[in-house]
């Protein structure tokens, strides 16, 4: 008899034990969403490796372009006025790539979607080809740099729809888009509001907001430019 | 018989109150252990209807189990090998065999008392 007590005891602590286990893993699996979540967890490790080995990539070519420009400050010492030249060149080229902050006047454009007033439905989105029409004229009238909702438009710059979403440098973004660019105010907005023109097109179905702006700021293209498969040709 | 539910309940009641928190990433191998656990709570109840249970025997297989699936599915995981397949396909197996026999013991016993009953009557 005391033998079946104390087996019974056991049995019950064991099963205290399971019950513990069962409700904390119950718990667990509750609060955080199972084994979903294991997945993004495991997404998101992936991401964080993914970026910080950019970001290693990135501080590298800091240190790479650091090192040029000691390089070239070095070699300026003894020119003078060649290496002013090169310097303003070096400038240029920067502005053009889009890898410094510019200011300057421009125009800015708001490109929203309006509302169907009783429901309060959205009737219309915004399509990639509508913001590609609106960069397409604005360099075409002489916007020297260029930014949708802050993204900096340089040569690879890609737009596109991905759902509900419109991917520009690989973020994601949606209404209401921002587009900002440097320019002449006047030629970049007569170029806009031509009869006929974009904003006559686009604001049959989209609200086209065209203001002129005496000091703009454009960010600088965020990513790393890379070229692996290009190279300058060296012989001629 | 009702000291081991009561002990369970005891520790459901247990684990609901206290903060007891397993980390995110071994939440896989905790459930595990808990199927393997789970798995020794019904090969006793079979054992004890069988009529061979012994106590040191369950109390063995319950933790050696729950380790084993546990450290067999961490193992798994680090060769990317899912062992933890294998777990729980073992453990399913045998558990629903063990329900089953489990079954057939009680069904069999309500019968026997039935027919008790039926020769009471007669």
């Amino acid at each position: 008899m005391n033998k079946r007590i104390s087996g019974q005891l056991a049995v019950a602590f064991v099963c205290m034990i399971l019950g513990l286990m069962l409700a904390t893993q119950f718990k667990n699996v509750q609060k955080v969403g199972g084994n979903v979540s294991l997945q993004r967890t495991q997404e998101l490790t992936r991401e964080v490796q993914k970026l910080k080995q950019e970001n290693e990539k990135m501080s590298n070519q800091i240190r790479e372009y650091d090192q040029k420009i000691w390089e070239y400050e070095n070699a300026a010492k003894g020119e003078g006025n060649l290496s002013q030249a090169i310097y303003d060149e070096l400038d240029r080229m920067r502005m053009l790539a889009g890898v410094v902050d510019l200011e300057g006047p421009g125009v800015v454009v708001t490109v929203n979607t309006f509302l169907t007033t009783p429901q309060g439905q959205l009737i219309s989105n915004v399509n990639y080809e509508d913001l590609l029409k609106l960069v397409n004229e604005l360099n075409a009238a002489g916007a020297e740099a260029i930014s949708i909702n802050d993204e900096r438009i340089i040569s690879t710059t890609e737009i596109r729809n991905a759902g509900d979403y419109i991917v520009i440098n690989t973020n994601r973004h949606s209404v209401p888009f921002e587009i900002k660019a440097i320019g002449n105010p006047d030629t970049l907005e007569a170029a806009l509001k031509l009869l006929g023109g974009v904003s006559d097109e686009l604001s049959q179905v989209l609200d086209i907001n065209i203001r002129r702006e005496n000091k703009l700021y454009i960010p600088k293209y965020e990513k790393l430019i890379e070229f692996d498969y290009a190279k300058p040709v060296q012989d001629k | 018989m009702w000291l081991p539910i009561f002990g369970m309940l005891l520790g459901i009641l247990l684990g609901m109150l206290l903060p007891i928190r397993v980390p995110m990433a071994y939440s896989s191998y905790m459930s595990i252990a808990v199927l393997a656990a789970l798995d020794s709570v019904f090969g006793a109840i079979r054992a004890y209807l069988e009529g061979n249970f012994e106590t040191d025997v369950f109390i063995s297989g319950f933790f050696g189990n729950s380790f084993l699936a546990a450290g067999l599915a961490y193992l798994g995981d680090r060769l990317d090998v899912p062992i933890y397949l294998a777990a729980i396909f073992a453990f399913g197996n045998r558990m629903f065999n063990n329900f089953a026999i489990i079954r057939r013991y009680l069904l069999g016993y309500l019968k026997k008392r039935s027919y008790v009953e039926n020769d009471k009557n007669k």
